[in-house]
């Protein structure tokens, strides 16, 4: 299945960023046959920080502004609801409050700036933004990473897969009410990210990818408590994810709110958990080292929010194992042959694509004289804000956190 | 799977460490932060760092309540307000709305996570800052930034 990332105009073309089979390509647009293959294209090419702006009026109906300050949301950004009472019968999302402008922010900037900076595009995917932007920078220098970084690249993805997932269930457990089972969550969360910390050096995984670079690697004397530590994380999590599945409540609260068909994950160009919880399957494995061992890719098939959390839970476990495996191996990784930089371009342009926990993560880069040109980014946050947009209609008010948290978006990262 | 409170207990997961601030924290006159401190956190352009440090900090390992710190739900019941990245035009109306509505005596806490981006505006003249921090400080920092906000050190 291809997914069409991103939509960008270059001069007087207009390019698309296609995730085919795994691989980041750069098509040219073709009109009106995009708009049939991708559905989406309109929604990427406009790219609107206005989400489903259009009023709805009726007897009754009357709208009402939850944030941007609000100790709901916490991130600026606001829902407007339209609403007779009960249920919400559309809500429109505003991302201007949270409009950085990274992308301009990245511009001008030379190669190893700009992957610096991305990593604060949204700091909980630091490691899938770096890793995407110094891809495509790697891409339009006309070099491909050594085995070491492109393993480790991977280590790192799947370490911040795990603290994200375990943050979206924690909050989904927080707002059923369920307050002994969200503090052990928390607990192993705090968990996670010491173990980041181990790993790395920084509980969000920064500053250590660059451009064919790691920049720190644990001692290999550390190694052995990580992975006890990943060990003991995946075993407490099991045994708290098995019990609260036997809570009728808990399950009951999460069935069949915010429901995505196939079709409407489809038209909105889904990636990620989200498009997985309905039952499909892309390839972002694909975007990971080919020569480790590939990650299974879960699949759920009601799309609603139990469904998204039941998929992060089995990634979430699925990941903990892959990173046990691959750190006991991690000292005898080489470099291969690739790892004498053949000449490098100080001009080009490339694209880059990552597996971030809420989906995919692309970055278009033009380079000229090792200085960013132009930059476009799209992350997975944006089309993720329309499916809760979407998936927001004809729920009751109750029901507004197990949407929002089970998508995993952020503000952050939808407005860039 | 043991019956809650007895897989709780065995975990012993409330850590018993003395944190220490990172910055020095000012006092407010006339201040009445004795036993209890409010909170109210406001983003207004982080990178979502401070967010998810927020969240690590009302894990068990701190068990913020037994220092008498609480995250409060409205700025109307708040003594502190922790003010969360550098702000972003749109967000400068809010803040100050929300400083407006916070009840005197009243401190501010600024948790500047991107100081080196001269892009975005910077802070407005805010009153009662009573500490600024630069870059995303971890739970244990923070914490010990709103115990030293306390005139009274609670164990």
């Amino acid at each position: 299945m291809n997914i069409l990332i991103g939509v960008l105009q270059r001069e007087e073309n207009e390019y698309l960023v296609v995730l085919k089979d795994g691989k980041a390509c750069l098509d040219l647009s073709t009109g009106e046959s995009t708009e049939k293959e991708y559905p989406n294209y309109p929604l990427l090419k406009d790219r609107n920080l206005l989400i489903k702006g259009d009023p709805v009026s009726g007897y009754g109906v009357f709208r009402f502004r939850y944030g941007p300050v609000t100790s709901g949301l916490r991130e600026a950004g606001s829902f407007s609801l339209y609403t007779y009472g009960e249920k919400i019968l559309h809500a429109t999302i505003d991302l201007n409050w949270k409009h950085r402008e990274m992308e301009e922010s990245m511009t001008g900037k030379n190669s190893h700036d700009a992957v610096t900076l991305s990593e604060k595009v949204c700091s909980n995917f630091a490691v899938s933004h770096s890793v995407a932007c110094s891809i495509a920078i790697e891409n339009a220098m006309g070099i491909r990473a050594n085995t070491i970084v492109r393993n480790w690249r991977t280590v790192l993805i799947e370490a911040e897969r795990i603290y994200n997932h375990l943050h979206v269930i924690y909050k989904l457990a927080s707002a059923a009410a369920q307050k002994v089972l969200a503090s052990h969550l928390s607990a192993l969360f705090e968990e996670s990210l010491r173990i980041n910390k181990a790993l790395s050096g920084s509980r969000y995984l920064m500053g250590i990818n660059q451009i064919n670079h790691v920049n720190f690697l644990p001692d290999f004397s550390t190694i052995k408590k990580i992975i006890s530590d990943y060990q003991n994380l995946s075993i407490h999590f099991e045994k708290l994810y098995k019990h609260s599945l036997s809570n009728p409540n808990f399950l009951d609260r999460l069935h069949h709110a915010g429901m995505l068909s196939r079709n409407q994950a489809l038209s909105l160009g889904l990636s990620g958990p989200s498009l997985r919880a309905c039952g499909l399957k892309d390839n972002l494995n694909g975007t990971t080292g080919e020569h480790l061992i590939s990650l299974p890719v879960v699949t759920q098939q009601e799309g609603d929010s139990l469904a998204r959390m039941e998929t992060r839970a089995e990634e979430l476990v699925n990941s903990c194992q892959f990173l046990i495996d691959h750190l006991k191996v991690s000292d005898i990784w080489d470099a291969d042959s690739e790892a004498e930089r053949p000449e490098t371009k100080s001009q080009g342009e490339g694209v880059g694509i990552s597996h971030s926990p809420s989906g995919a993560v692309g970055y278009y880069v033009l380079l000229r004289d090792n200085r960013v040109l132009h930059l476009r980014m799209f992350t997975p946050s944006y089309p993720g804000m329309h499916a809760v947009s979407e998936a927001l209609k004809e729920q009751v008010f109750t029901d507004f956190p197990f949407v929002y948290d089970s998508f995993g978006v952020h503000f952050t990262d939808a407005a860039c | 799977m043991n019956w809650w409170p007895i897989y709780g207990l065995k975990r012993r997961l409330t850590e018993r460490t003395a944190y220490g601030s990172p910055v020095t924290v000012g006092r407010i006159p006339a201040s009445r932060f004795g036993r209890s401190l409010f909170v109210y956190v406001i983003d207004v352009g982080s990178s979502n760092a401070l967010n998810f440090e927020i969240d690590a900090l009302e894990s068990p390992q701190y068990n913020i309540h037994r220092f008498g710190i609480y995250m409060t739900d409205s700025p109307r019941h708040a003594d502190v307000l922790l003010i969360l990245g550098r702000p972003v035009k749109a967000m400068i109306g809010p803040l100050e709305e929300t400083i407006d509505q916070i009840p005197r005596p009243f401190g501010i806490i600024v948790l500047d996570d991107c100081p080196d981006n001269s892009a975005r505006l910077h802070y407005a003249d805010l009153p009662n800052v009573i500490a600024e921090f630069k870059g995303v400080p971890d739970p244990s920092q923070l914490l010990g930034i709103l115990i030293n906000c306390l005139s009274v050190n609670r164990k």
